[in-house]
């Protein structure tokens, strides 16, 4: 069994600078455990720039925000496992977890989840036809492009105009590939007008507000959609080789499941509620921290 | 030309089966299988239920196959090495039309000798399911149904069936079928292979594969059906399986709690489609039945829709079909043409029986040295934390997670490719990853990546799903 004080889930932007300011406060017996080989969360496949205005005073890239992070985690002796996975999390405040080679029990006195958020999918959305190859999440696709260097395919369809898919849409315009709409339920794009204007209006993507879709055709590869404009109900078909969902993030919170609010327990990041601005997620997430050590 | 005692045709539950079953004699078997790995079609996408056995005319061979099947269930999955849930099932009616049918299965069911069978007061159902929607009149309890993996169990039998010898051969099609002198001729689109037998189980093709020799005499009418799966999070859930009678036709409704923990809620009932793709309005059936049986279920934790198709059989003479529509056009060829509910219940017993019928024909001696058993993949997500700790402890890929939402780790993917996989959707039929509530958006580039460095092929090459369906177009690094 490893014991430490506080056991912080997920190095991403919350999970390092709760970790990092724990430290400072005095808390030097940490544990920060995440299944990812890189520290950062997110991070680092967001090779846009729009990050850390409010904390550094200029526009970072993901990867740039993820390295100074990392720097702070380096200037602490906090014990820092990546590639390991939380399994489970018990009232008895123990935790196992596991990693190549090695299965653990792991008993702590406070716990800070920062277990970040996890995409809507196609399942979930009432969409009807097949499930052929070519539809990714917006995550996945920028995992993908980013950090795996993959061709996805040629004529992209993106569903939502959050952030999310209005940076996916620049990035395959960016990658020469063909981004035929991005469409959007509402009658205005839901992410941030900075986006609006630096990857639509820039890139001169299209956008179709009031507009969903409703079925998938196709087997082995998608060859197309079903979409549906939500005034007037008309339907009409469109060709495209790739769909990318980008219709929201959900706080990822299993592993506390069943716990109830135990008195030991905080959650920082996107795991508490989803932060477009990373620079709130890091400060709340400090804050927290701190009532969490004064308790 | 390869010569070999019995072919099967098509690699489905009931092909799996038979070859199983065909092992228990000294024959040369092989099944000969159109897609690029088995228990893709039917068997993938159907109500998962292990039946009672009251739905059938009493006397009829499917009746008598049913009961039997469920009794054997159990040790069939032991034998096996694959989860079974006897959860018991209700059959429930809210109307005067649905109490007649279900006095009258319940009538049969005790003719065809179903175990436990009992009919309830709505006060006693209540008890048993307290989400049931207001206004019951009675409900059928069978103790004795349960829920299996369709794929899960396919997918075992095939590993017995070469266990104990048979061949398994992917990607042939079969495309002709020629009578020769002492057997039959397949030309496959792999090159041409002599059987003295011939069990024909191609599923929705099963039809045309018989008509490729003999004038037909069966054929499919095949009819859709949509589903939609919850997330095992959703609580509260049922703990049966239920099954809504209508008391107008064909507007019921199925709720299965599956051996994966996740709830199955179908199918409509749609004519005429040939694709496996949901309709709109086939879906907001499921939801709309799905909210007026159980009021207080959480819709909106579907993780999951698909369609299945029903390959519904029809004597092309007009008369009814009872039972098993099981041909036999001609010495040492058998047909199981149009086997829909309960052939996943039955797929041992019709397996078996197909088997016995050829190796009498074929004058086959007992396999006196047959292997029943099989083992499955070491899944780590059963284990406890000492049984956990050692086998991450003696082989260190058990300690990686791939899959994080079903906890599934690079060893089990890895021996899921090794028994077969290739791809993405192969490595989820047999490990279960991507089966959960990120439907596979943080596990498959993992997965990807580990099937086309084991297979030593570019990641481009990997399909999500049989021909053409591979996820990614190329790398960066590809020609480097
Ligand atoms: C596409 C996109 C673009 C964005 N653009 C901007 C921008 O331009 N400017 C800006 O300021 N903000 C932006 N944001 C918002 C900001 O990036 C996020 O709010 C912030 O990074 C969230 O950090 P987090 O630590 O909460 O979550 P995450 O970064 O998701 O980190 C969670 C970590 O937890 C780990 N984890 C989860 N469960 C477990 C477990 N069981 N075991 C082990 N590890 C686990 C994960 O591996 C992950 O590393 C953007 C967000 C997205 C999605
Ligand atoms: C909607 C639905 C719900 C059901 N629910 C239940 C249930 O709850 N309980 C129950 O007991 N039963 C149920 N069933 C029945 C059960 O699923 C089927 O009886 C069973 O899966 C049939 O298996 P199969 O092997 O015949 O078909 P398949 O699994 O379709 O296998 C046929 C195989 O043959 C291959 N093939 C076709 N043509 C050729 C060719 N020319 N050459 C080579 N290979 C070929 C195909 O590729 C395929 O792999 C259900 C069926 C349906 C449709």
């Amino acid at each position: 069994m490893i014991h430490c004080e506080l056991l912080v889930v997920g190095a991403g932007a919350a999970g390092i600078s709760a970790a990092v300011s724990a430290w400072k406060a005095g808390c030097h017996s940490i544990l920060l455990a995440d299944r990812a080989v890189q520290p950062g969360g997110i991070l680092p496949q967001c090779l846009h720039e729009g990050f850390g205005i409010a904390t550094f005073g200029k526009e970072l890239t993901g990867p740039e925000y993820a390295a100074k992070l990392s720097e702070s985690l380096q200037r602490t002796d906090i014990l820092y496992y990546p590639e390991t996975e939380v399994l489970s999390i018990a009232h008895e405040k123990t935790a196992v977890i596991s990693r190549r080679g090695a299965l653990d029990q792991v008993g702590f006195e406070k716990l800070l989840l920062a277990t970040g958020s996890r995409e809507k999918t196609i399942g979930a959305l009432p969409i009807a036809g097949t499930r052929p190859a070519g539809i990714f999440t917006a995550g996945q696709a920028q995992e993908r492009i980013n950090l795996l260097h993959q061709d996805l395919g040629q004529n992209i369809l993106i569903l939502g105009s959050g952030d999310l898919g209005m940076i996916i849409a620049r990035r395959f315009t960016l990658e020469g590939k063909h981004v035929i709409a991005v469409l959007e339920q509402n009658a205005h794009y839901s992410g941030m007008a900075r986006n609006y204007h630096r990857c639509i209006e820039a890139c001169r993507i299209p956008i179709r507000f009031r507009t969903t879709v409703t079925e998938v055709h196709g087997t082995g590869r998608i060859c197309g959609v079903t979409i549906r404009n939500l005034e007037t109900g008309e339907r009409e078909q469109i060709p495209c080789d790739t769909l990318i969902i980008a219709v929201g993030l959900i706080p990822e919170r299993e592993l506390v499941r069943g716990l109830g609010d135990p008195d030991w327990l905080y959650s920082v990041g996107n795991c508490r509620q989803i932060y477009d601005i990373v620079d709130s997620a890091v400060a709340e997430a400090e804050q927290i921290t701190r009532k969490a050590l004064s308790l | 030309m390869e010569q070999i005692d019995a072919a099967i045709i098509g690699g489905g539950i009931l092909g799996c089966f038979t070859a199983r079953n065909l092992c228990r004699w000294k024959l040369s078997v092989a099944i000969l299988e159109a897609r690029e790995d088995v228990c893709t079609g039917i068997s993938r996408a159907n109500t998962a239920i292990v039946y009672p056995g009251y739905d059938h005319v009493p006397g009829t061979l499917k009746a008598e196959m049913t009961v039997r099947a469920n009794a054997y269930f159990q040790t069939l999955c032991e034998e096996l090495d694959v989860p079974f849930l006897r959860c018991g099932s209700l059959m429930l009616s809210y109307g005067e039309q649905a109490d007649k049918v279900l006095q009258k299965k319940y009538l049969q069911g005790l003719q065809n000798q179903v175990p436990g069978l009992k009919l309830l007061s709505a006060e006693e159902a209540y008890v048993l399911e307290p989400m049931l929607a207001p206004g019951l009149h009675t409900a059928l309890y069978a103790p004795s149904a349960g829920t299996v993996n369709p794929w899960q169990l396919g997918i075992a039998a095939c590993e017995n069936a070469v266990h104990n010898g048979a061949h398994l051969f992917l990607n042939r099609k079969v495309e002709a079928i020629h009578k020769v002198d002492g057997g039959y001729v397949l030309e496959t689109e792999n090159g041409s292979l002599f059987a003295r037998g011939i069990v024909n189980c191609a599923g929705l093709d099963s039809a045309s594969v018989q008509e490729m020799l003999f004038s037909p005499s069966v054929r499919i009418v095949p009819t859709a059906g949509d589903y939609l799966v919850l997330d095992k999070s959703v609580a509260p859930v049922p703990s049966r399986i239920l099954q809504y009678e209508p008391e107008q036709k064909g507007k019921g409704l199925t709720v299965v709690p599956t051996v994966e923990g996740s709830l199955m809620l179908g199918p409509s009932d749609r004519e005429n489609e040939i694709d496996y793709a949901t309709t709109e309005t086939g879906l907001s059936f499921v939801r709309e039945y799905s909210h007026r049986l159980l009021p207080d279920l959480d819709l909106t934790g579907v993780i999951r829709s698909f369609a299945a198709l029903r390959p519904n059989p029809q004597r092309t003479d007009g008369s009814r079909i009872n039972s098993f529509s099981i041909e036999h056009p001609a010495p040492a060829f058998w047909s199981l043409i149009g086997i829909k509910t309960p052939g996943l219940t039955c797929a041992q017993e019709l397996g078996f029986y197909a088997s016995r019928k050829v190796a009498a024909e074929l004058g086959a001696e007992p396999n006196l040295s047959f292997d029943p058993l099989r083992k499955n993949i070491q899944s780590v997500h059963s284990l406890s934390f000492e049984e956990r700790k050692a086998l991450v402890g003696n082989f260190p890929d058990y300690g990686e997670v791939v899959c994080c939402c079903e906890d599934v780790t690079k060893a089990e993917v890895l021996e899921a490719i090794h028994r077969g996989a290739v791809s993405v959707d192969g490595v989820k039929r047999r490990t279960g990853t991507g089966m959960g509530r990120c439907q596979g958006s943080r596990c498959e580039q993992k997965i990807t990546a580990l099937l086309a460095e084991v297979l030593g092929v570019p990641e481009s090459a990997i399909p999500k799903d049989g021909k053409k369906s591979e996820i990614v177009w190329g790398s960066r690094y590809d020609t480097l």
